[in-house]
Formats: C-alpha cells, sequence, structure tokens
C-alpha cells in the first residue's frame, strides 16, 4: 500500500478518535460549575436579558438535543459562537492558532536541533568530560519547569539588560505595513525572531533534555549492534558509521517520543503564552475556562485534540520512512 | 613458505566489574595461502573474541593485553616490555588507520556469527554490499555494482540484480549468510575469517553454503579461518585444525591426523560426541561436565575438571601446545601432559585424580562433587611451567 492510502487511512481512523474527543470535551465543559451567562452578563443582570442569551446561544435546550447539535455542527465546521467575543469559535481560533504552532514548532525544532548533536557526541565520547557535561545540561532541563525558565529569561534579559522584547510574538509572514517599527520584509523577520528566542527556548529546553538522553542511549545502543561492527570491520571510517551506518537507525526511538511527548508540548504552551503574554491558543483556552465560555473551551480543546492526532498520525508516517521494516500495510 | 597469519601467544581479556575475563589466553596458529583452518571448541571457549582480535575489533571493556599478530610482514598486534616487565604496544603497530585503510575488509574480511544482525536493517542488501566494494576495491559506485551482483549471483541468490534493492528482513537466514559470504569475498581480501556462519542455518543448507565456500575458496584463492563447534564441519572442509578449549589451544594438526590420530583428550571426547552413522543416539557420549567459567580458570591445565585422563600433576602444570608429531606427520600440536617425553613430566608415576568423569557417565552429569577437584586447587604451578 502507498504513502497516501496509508495516510488517507489514518485520516478515517482518527474520525472516531476526534468524535471521541469531542464527547469528552462536552461533557467535562457542561459539567464546569458556574453560569456562564451570569458572568457574561454582570451582577444582578434582567430576567429577560437572561432568558434572550439562554436562547440565543441555545442554553434553554436539554443537555442531549445541545451534543447533538454540537456534534452536528461540528460535522460541518461550525463550532458555534464564543460567548465571550461573540465571533465564530472558528474565527477566534484561526486567529490564535499561528502563534501557538509557530512557537510549538520552533520549540521542538530548537529541542531536535539541539538534542541530536548532542546526544550523539555524548555517546562518542561516552564517560569524557563531554558526556559528563551534557549529562548535567539534560539533567538541569528535566528538572526546570518551563514558566520559570521563561520568567528568569524575562527578568535577566528583558528588565536587566533590556535586550530582548518580553511580550506577545509576531509572525514573520506578517506584512510590515501592520507591524510597528518595521518597515521591510527583513525588519519583520528579524523583530520575529527577537520575539520568539525566549519562548522557544524556555518551550523547548524540557525536550531538548529529555531528547538529548534518548538520542545518546539510542546511539549507545545501535553502535554496539553487530552490523555497526560489521561496518568497522569492512574499513568504514569512524565518522560515516556515526553520520550513516548508525545514525538513523538510532532515531527511531526518538520519533516516538517527539509524537508522545506532543502533549507535554501543548500543556506548555499554554504556561509560557501566559508567561510570554502571546495572544495565542493557549492564552485563549485559559481564559475561556476563566470566562466559563463553553463554546470556545470545547473548540479550543478539540482543535489541540486534532494537533495531537495529527501528531501522531505524522510520527507513524516518518517512523515508516526511515524503517524499512515498517510498511504502510499495517493499519488495515 | 611463510605462513600469511601469524598470531602468537595472543591474549584478550575483558575487564569486568566481577573480575578479569581471560576470554583468550595464550593462542598461536598459523595461516597458510588458500588454507582453510578450523578453529573448534565449545560454546565460550573464545572463539570469536580470537577471531575478532585478529582484526583488532575487540570493544570495551575488552582489550588485546598480549602477544603477537603478524600478517604479510605488518604487525596487527605487538607488545613490548620494559625493564619493570610493563606491556605496552609495540610502536611497529599499524595505526587504526592503517588497520582500516590496509586491513580490515581489503585484506582480512569477517563474517560474524549472527547473520540475523549482521546487516543494517535501515538500508537494502545491495547498498551495504556496493558501499563495502567501493571502499575496498577503489572502483566507482556503478563497478561496484555490478560487483556485487556478480558475486551474489555466485553464492547462490536467485535473480540477483531483483534482490539488489531489497532489504535484510525480505531475506531468509540462509539468504542473509550468503550475503555476508559474498560481501566477503566481493572486497578479495587475502584471508576471510568466517566466525561460525553456517550454525544459525539448517543442516541442508549449511551443506549447500559449504560446498560453496569450498568452489569459492579454490576459485579465488583465498584462506580462511573458520571458527565452528561442528567437528563435522571441520571434517568437511577445513585443512588444519586448532581446537580451542576455554582461552587456550588444545591441539593443532592437519584435519586427517587430528581425526585419525587424535593426541589431546578434550579432542577426543569432541570427537566422541560427534554423532556417526555407524552409532545410535545412546552410544553418543556428550562431554562430561560444562566447561569453567573464562573469569576463574582452574590451575593447572584447563581440561582438568572434565579429562577422563587427568592425573594429579595436570592439576599444577598447564601445558602449552608442544610438538609431538609421528614421524611422518606435519607438525602435530597438543597440549597434554600425556605425551611425558615431549613435556618431561612424571605424568604415568601421578597418581589419577577424581573429577567430574570418574563418578561414571550418568552421575558425572549432574553430580556436584567437583568440588573435591576445586578445593585442591592452591597448589598449582604457572603456565608453561613443564619447561624447566
Ligand atoms: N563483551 C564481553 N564482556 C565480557 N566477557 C565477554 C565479552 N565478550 C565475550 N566475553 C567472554 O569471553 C569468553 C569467550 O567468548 P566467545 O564469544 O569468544 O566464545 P565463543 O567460543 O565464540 O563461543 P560461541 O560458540 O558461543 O560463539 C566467554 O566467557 C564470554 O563470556
Ligand atoms: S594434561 Fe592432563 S588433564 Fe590436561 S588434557 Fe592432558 S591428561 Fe587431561
Ligand atoms: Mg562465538
Amino acid at each position: 500500500m502507498g504513502i497516501y492510502r496509508y495516510t488517507f487511512n489514518r485520516l478515517l481512523q482518527a474520525i472516531p478518535v476526534m468524535l471521541g474527543v469531542v464527547t469528552i470535551t462536552f461533557v467535562m465543559a457542561n459539567a464546569i460549575p458556574g453560569d456562564p451567562v451570569q458572568i457574561m452578563l454582570g451582577p444582578s443582570p434582567s430576567q429577560t436579558e437572561i432568558e434572550a442569551i439562554r436562547s440565543r446561544y441555545g442554553l434553554n435546550k436539554p443537555l442531549w438535543v445541545r451534543y447533538i447539535n454540537y456534534v452536528a455542527g461540528v460535522l460541518t465546521g461550525d463550532f458555534g459562537r464564543s460567548i465571550f467575543y461573540g465571533e465564530p469559535v472558528t474565527t477566534k481560533i484561526a486567529q490564535r492558532m499561528g502563534p501557538t504552532m509557530l512557537l510549538m514548532t520552533s520549540s521542538y525544532a530548537f529541542a531536535i536541533l539541539t538534542a541530536i548533536p548532542l546526544g550523539v557526541i555524548s555517546a562518542k565520547r561516552r564517560n569524557k568530560p563531554t558526556d559528563h557535561a551534557s549529562r548535567f545540561v539534560s539533567l538541569i532541563g528535566v528538572s526546570t519547569p518551563s514558566f520559570w525558565i521563561g520568567l528568569m529569561f524575562i527578568l535577566v534579559f528583558s528588565f536587566h539588560f533590556q535586550v530582548l522584547p518580553s511580550t506577545n510574538l509576531i509572525m514573520p509572514w506578517a506584512d510590515p505595513v501592520e507591524v510597528r517599527n518595521a518597515a521591510t520584509r527583513v525588519d519583520v523577520l528579524v523583530l520575529s525572531a527577537r520575539h520568539l528566542v525566549m519562548p522557544m527556548i524556555s518551550l523547548g529546553t524540557l525536550q531538548m533534555a529529555a531528547l538529548t538522553r534518548i538520542e545518546r542511549s539510542s546511539m549507545l545502543e545501535v553502535l554496539s549492534e553487530d552490523y555497526v561492527q560489521l561496518a568497522r570491520a569492512y574499513g568504514v571510517k569512524e565518522s560515516a558509521i556515526l553520520r550513516k551506518h548508525a545514525f538513523r537507525n538510532a532515531q527511531l526511538p526518538i520519533i516516538t517520543i517527539l509524537g508522545l511527548q506532543l502533549t507535554g508540548l501543548i500543556g506548555g504552551a499554554v504556561l509560557i503564552e501566559t508567561v510570554f503574554q502571546i495572544n495565542g491558543m493557549g492564552k485563549l483556552i485559559v481564559n475561556s475556562i476563566f470566562r466559563q465560555d463553553y463554546p470556545l473551551i470545547m473548540g479550543t480543546t478539540i482543535m489541540f485534540g486534532a494537533v495531537f492526532v495529527i501528531g501522531v498520525i505524522l510520527t507513524d508516517l516518518s517512523y515508516a520512512y526511515i524503517d524499512p521494516r515498517v510498511t504502510y500495510d499495517e493499519v488495515d | 613458505m611463510d605462513p600469511i597469519l601469524e598470531v602468537r601467544d595472543l591474549q584478550t581479556h575483558f575487564f569486568t566489574a566481577d573480575g578479569v575475563v581471560r576470554a583468550v589466553d595464550g593462542v598461536s596458529f598459523d595461516v597458510y595461502e588458500e588454507e582453510i583452518v578450523g578453529i573448534v571448541g565449545e560454546s565460550g571457549a573464545g572463539k570469536s573474541v580470537a577471531a575478532k582480535s585478529i582484526m583488532r575489533l575487540v570493544e570495551d571493556p575488552g582489550s588485546i593485553v598480549g602477544g603477537e599478530v603478524r600478517f604479510k610482514g605488518e604487525t596487527i598486534v605487538s607488545f613490548e616490555e620494559d625493564e619493570n616487565g610493563e606491556r605496552t604496544e609495540s610502536e611497529e603497530m599499524l595505526s587504526n588507520r592503517e588497520m582500516r585503510e590496509r586491513i580490515r575488509g581489503r585484506e582480512i574480511a569477517i563474517i560474524f556469527q549472527d547473520p540475523m544482525e549482521s546487516l543494517n536493517p535501515v538500508f537494502t542488501v545491495g547498498g551495504q554490499l556496493r558501499e563495502f566494494i567501493e571502499i575496498n576495491r577503489d572502483v566507482g559506485e556503478s563497478r561496484a555494482r555490478e560487483t556485487a551482483v556478480d558475486m551474489l549471483r555466485e553464492v547462490g541468490i536467485p535473480e540477483p540484480s531483483e534482490r539488489f534493492g531489497d532489504y535484510p528482513h525480505e531475506f531468509s537466514g540462509g539468504m542473509r549468510q550468503r550475503v555476508l559470504i559474498a560481501m566477503a569475498l566481493a572486497c578479495e581480501p587475502s584471508l576471510v575469517i568466517a566466525d561460525e556462519p553456517t550454525t544459525a542455518l539448517d543442516v541442508t543448507v549449511e551443506g549447500q553454503i559449504l560446498e560453496q565456500v569450498a568452489d569459492l575458496q579454490e576459485k579465488y584463492g583465498t584462506s580462511f579461518i573458520w571458527v565452528t563447534h561442528d567437528m563435522g564441519v571441520v571434517a568437511e572442509i577445513c585443512d588444519r585444525v586448532n581446537v580451542m578449549y576455554l582461552g587456550q589451544m588444545a591441539e593443532r594438526a592437519d584435519v586427517d591426523s587430528l581425526f585419525h590420530d587424535t593426541k589431546h583428550p578434550y579432542t577426543d571426547a569432541l570427537l566422541d560426541s560427534l554423532p556417526r552413522p555407524d552409532q545410535t543416539v545412546e552410544e553418543l557420549k556428550p562431554i562430561v561436565g560444562v566447561m569453567p567459567e573464562a573469569i576463574n580458570p582452574p590451575p593447572g591445565c584447563r581440561f582438568h575438571t572434565r579429562c577422563p585422563d587427568a592425573r594429579e600433576v595436570c592439576r599444577r602444570t598447564n601445558p602449552e601446545p608442544r610438538d609431538v608429531s609421528g614421524p611422518d606427520e606435519r607438525t602435530h600440536r597438543a597440549a597434554c601432559l600425556k605425551h611425558e617425553e615431549v613435556f618431561k613430566v612424571d605424568y604415568s608415576a601421578s597418581a589419577p585424580i577424581e573429577n567430574e568423569t570418574s563418578a561414571g557417565f550418568d552421575v558425572g552429569r549432574t553430580s556436584t562433587d567437583t568440588g573435591a577437584v576445586d578445593a585442591d586447587g592452591g597448589v598449582h604451578g604457572s603456565r608453561g611451567g613443564a619447561d624447566e
């Protein structure tokens, strides 16, 4: 079976999973105590006002009817309207998705691009000073909460040295006209990078630390395999052994972990967006919970669920791409 | 004629948390041009470690701690001793880079024990073959590819050009073993070290492969070191044999002499344990007891805990292999004190000792009375003590 069929099948399989996500989200959101209408209208609203809002958002119908309506809506791409903003949930998500995706992908990139070389070097110089240093960095990395790293960055680089901005993100593709202090595309890119660097490292450090250890042990394991010894026995250079004969095999566990760590990354994004005042999905979800904005809570949660499901599919796709023993047939 | 490979008193030890494992502890043998030399011995005798030592492929926690390996005038392993008896690697030893560029693959190729683990699962079989040929024969990609396909055909892989792009998991064990043999031969080395290459295979496939190897060996004139624990395989393809026991050589002779004029009790035991057409299963005699650990080898002759001919003197003296050849024999060496005239010890006057064999066949295999032997192990001469 080809890669396209496989992807298509995986997406089909994701439908029941997403339906489960929608159901659970719906139940949980409705289980939150408190009345959103009350919060919206402030203290002592009139009964007619309350009734009007309730019927406008369909809150006066029984729960199961609301559930069916909601699922039907989701299937047609309608996630309802935010109670707080009054706008369609999809519009809100579309506005906020960009910064979160930028943050998450750049953090992943940061983690992968630092962890892999570090892990490989650690394995190569096993139990030598470089290895100990990398072990130390990893240990600190896994045991430091991301928001604390973020706060320290702000303290040092924004307040003390005043070299980096502490709030907001700027999309690298943003129109220069709409970005303050930017005249050209290059200005936008520079600005974007300056805004991104601290949140990216704060969010990516944990992943980076964990990946480094996994990369090291995975590499060590592969380096002791017979086929690596065989390559050595046929006169392959040590550098080529690291780069070619061992490297690819050693990445298999990394890919699995990357898929699984996506949940941690999503959770971390919520915190980091709050710390750095980034108007992304994370901040949106937190605020919608405070405001008991049900449609928005559900919409954002479902969106994160979808991101995770897609991430897992991508993981499996790349796994099969790297390891010829895994074929695209296994899903049927 | 000089041998192409000379191994002298090779010692490879593993420095583990539990102590020093003397996996190879003073092994000597030669390989001449165009011959197939067998190394036989039970599991754990140190055959694989010896094979890897020749190519300096021993990895942590192991290292070569003594002896010499010379190959076609190049020094692969050699040590120098200073006044304090401290051993250091000698200057004339090839550097790691020279080993890589001049020896490994190009002059000596190895076939590892386990065909299932020896090929890289994420690269195609042909790709791996091609890469090693390119490295070791200085040819370009397309030439290497042709050679690879030709070689795959020669070792009996059907439709080699179609199979070239397949991955290892698409090959059976026997086919992978053929690929590994093709790999070794395609680099046109002068010596191939084959570490039990057919042990994992069923007898029919083993037979086919042995036949093909014998043909190819004749065609290319390559020398082979054939590591095995199977005397049957030795009889089939080897010219000369080295019998290894617990890190040391027990006996070394031409195949015919070894089989028909056996001079070491361990070789006898190995041969007795070999199924023959004229025997029933009941008549088979497995070697009594298990081989002791290389981490704590018995003093004296290492075989004395299991040797049916062991005497008091065997506990004290560890014999090195000496020339015990008969009048019209090529060199036949044995490390056994039974050959009193050669070892100059009073074997016959020495009292027989009790060991695992004394209790008889059935009891001996389960009995734990070996303690009687070990308890007394304090008195022992050093290795080679028979010299004086
Ligand atoms: N990496 C290692 N660390 C510690 N001990 C080792 C290591 N490799 C081998 N040994 C020890 O060296 C001894 C010889 O092992 P070797 O693999 O050479 O045996 P072998 O004769 O090839 O046996 P087999 O027929 O099972 O392959 C054994 O006692 C083994 O435990
Ligand atoms: S020296 Fe003694 S113990 Fe060793 S093989 Fe000969 S007879 Fe047996
Ligand atoms: Mg072995």
